[in-house]
């Protein structure tokens, strides 16, 4: 699955240690979503939307998109 | 102020202190052992490990339990690897048996059940390396 999460967190000007921290996971956790080698849970991934007011298909959508 | 430490430190700590604690207690039970004690305190010395055993399991469990979900995934990639290793060398250890006379010295189980925390580790940095 692809995701904007790098680019949503730019904007931010936050560290991934930031996110990290707002998401209350560890930073390898984000490091492992943004390079999307982890796809995130459903709960994670709707409080990662949450966080940055949009919705699901705006930040995670699947690979042949 | 005091300042308390965070959850996740003061887990980390007390599982730390807790495994140390477990492999100290196993090495003094082996040196207790080495000495000739009477019945029952040889028994006792056997089953020293025991209780700090307990302990550990119980501090790895809650150290496990406040780790983010990707970590929990790690772990469990890690044991995916340590368990059924460490079956296929004890199933494996037992048949040999049937048909070779394996050393005691150095195929007994107080030797082989550390490959079970050393395949752990092995699949652990793998895991990690995996999401890295």
């Amino acid at each position: 699955m692809k995701n904007t999460l790098r680019v949503l967190r730019a904007e931010q000007n936050w560290s991934q240690s930031d996110l990290a921290e707002r998401l209350e996971v560890s930073r390898q956790t984000i490091h492992a979503i943004e390079n999307e080698k982890y796809d995130p849970s459903l709960p994670l991934a709707f409080k990662i939307a949450h966080l940055f007011g949009k919705s699901l298909e705006e930040i995670f959508f699947p690979d042949h998109d | 102020m005091k300042q308390s430490l965070p959850l996740w430190h003061r887990l980390s700590i007390s599982y730390l202190v807790s495994t140390v604690l477990f492999v100290v207690s196993y090495f003094v039970a082996r040196l207790l052992l080495q000495i000739n004690m009477p019945a029952p305190f040889n028994v006792l010395a056997a089953l020293l490990p025991v209780p700090f055993a307990f302990l550990w399991i119980s501090k790895f469990i809650q150290h496990i339990r406040q780790l983010d979900e990707l970590q929990r995934r790690i772990h469990l990639e890690a044991l995916a690897v340590a368990f059924p290793l460490t079956f296929l060398l004890l199933l494996t250890l037992g048949l040999l048996e049937l048909t070779i006379t394996l050393p005691a010295e150095d195929w007994s189980y107080r030797h082989v059940w550390a490959m079970l925390p050393l395949l752990y580790f092995v699949g652990l940095a793998l895991a990690k390396r995996r999401y890295a």
